[in-house]
């Protein structure tokens, strides 16, 4: 029986490797077709947001790295609804297709994971 | 129970020093530490080149020792070595770098050894912060 | 199943410990240590916000935390833990979750 893994990525996309990081983690996980999830919380739900120009910083774009996912197996990204609201994101307009949940669903999220990760 | 142990920065951190302690107190307890994973700037805490004062702990050291002494399976992240310039002999020819400064405890390897090593851990405990 | 979390960053420069705070599950845990102690500051709001917690949920603290930011009284739910505790703690709760 596999051990699953959620990651939770919490920084932005640009705030240093982070944001970057986590999703090796993710993608690493997922060429061993290994059970996996990926939760943005707080101010990670920023790497979701759409039309980002990181080469204005010098920066390579993570769009790429998280459209792969589903081609390593992590099919459902899970965003938190409260941190999108916070930030004023709304779901339907972010660049990738994500499950928004609320509290209880979030918690009810890390309890179906063997172990977590909070980047 | 087997432990998975991952330290996140590097080695002037309180993390790094805690993570260290609850490796030891791991040990002495009776637990099995599958490996030990160093990530992101944790990277640094295998350094072979931290220069610390003589009145202060050196906790690159401690963790190198540790290792040895107890025949750990000490793994760095060999993509988070190379973006913070920690690397072995290998790599740093491969890269043409001037100097290794990876310690002779660590091994550099990728992200899959950490998830081998959260397959085969009962638990996965992360270290970083303050 | 229940999760140990772990703190160690302060809560009043960092939202770490408020959005652990929300993801808590009755019978969770939470461990500070490093600079989350001091959200053990009696009469400031993450001290309060621990001490509102349900029931269920217990709280730790690692002594030697505690014990270098001045050993300031505890609230009676908090209770100080060496690394051996550290240890058998995470291996009384289901996960281990970091808030790196």
């Amino acid at each position: 029986m596999m051990r699953s893994m959620l990651i939770i990525s919490r920084q932005g996309p640009w705030s240093g490797p982070s944001a970057r990081e986590a999703l090796d983690i993710a993608l690493a996980g997922g060429a061993f077709e290994l059970p996996l999830g990926l939760l943005f919380l707080d101010d990670g739900v920023f790497q979701l947001a759409a039309a980002q120009q990181p080469a204005a910083i010098e920066q390579k774009n993570l769009s790429a790295n998280l459209q792969a996912l589903p081609m390593f197996g992590v099919d459902t990204l899970y965003a938190c609804a409260r941190s999108l609201d916070e930030r004023g994101l709304d779901a339907g307009s972010l660049a990738l297709p994500v499950d928004v949940l609320g509290e209880d669903e979030l918690r009810a999220l890390l309890n179906r994971f063997d172990h977590v990760i909070t980047l | 129970m087997k432990f998975a142990i991952a330290l996140f920065t590097p080695p002037h951190s309180p993390a790094a020093r805690r993570a260290l302690r609850f490796a030891e107190a791991t040990l002495a307890g009776g637990h099995e530490i599958v490996r030990l994973f160093f990530y992101q700037d944790g990277v640094h805490s295998a350094s072979a080149n931290v220069v610390c004062a003589q009145d202060e702990l050196d906790v690159a050291a401690a963790w190198s020792r540790f290792v040895t002494d107890n025949q750990l399976d000490g793994v760095v992240c060999i993509a988070a070595g190379l973006r913070r310039g920690v690397l072995d002999e290998q790599e740093a020819a491969r890269y043409r770098r001037p100097a290794a400064n990876l310690s002779a405890a660590w091994t550099l390897s990728g992200l899959g050894q950490l998830h081998e090593a959260a397959q085969e851990a009962d638990r996965l405990v992360c270290f970083g912060g303050n | 199943m229940a999760t140990l979390h772990l703190l160690s960053h302060s809560p009043f420069d960092d939202g770490r410990f408020a959005s652990c705070l929300r993801l808590l599950e009755r019978s969770d845990a939470v461990l500070l240590s490093g600079d989350a102690v001091y959200a053990l500051q009696p009469g400031s709001a993450p001290q309060e916000a621990l001490v509102g917690l349900d029931p269920s949920i217990h709280v730790f603290a690692l002594a030697e935390d505690h014990v270098a930011r001045g050993a300031i009284p505890l609230a009676t739910r908090v209770q100080l833990v060496d690394y051996p505790e550290f240890v058998e703690l995470c291996g009384r709760y289901d996960r281990v979750n970091s808030w790196l």
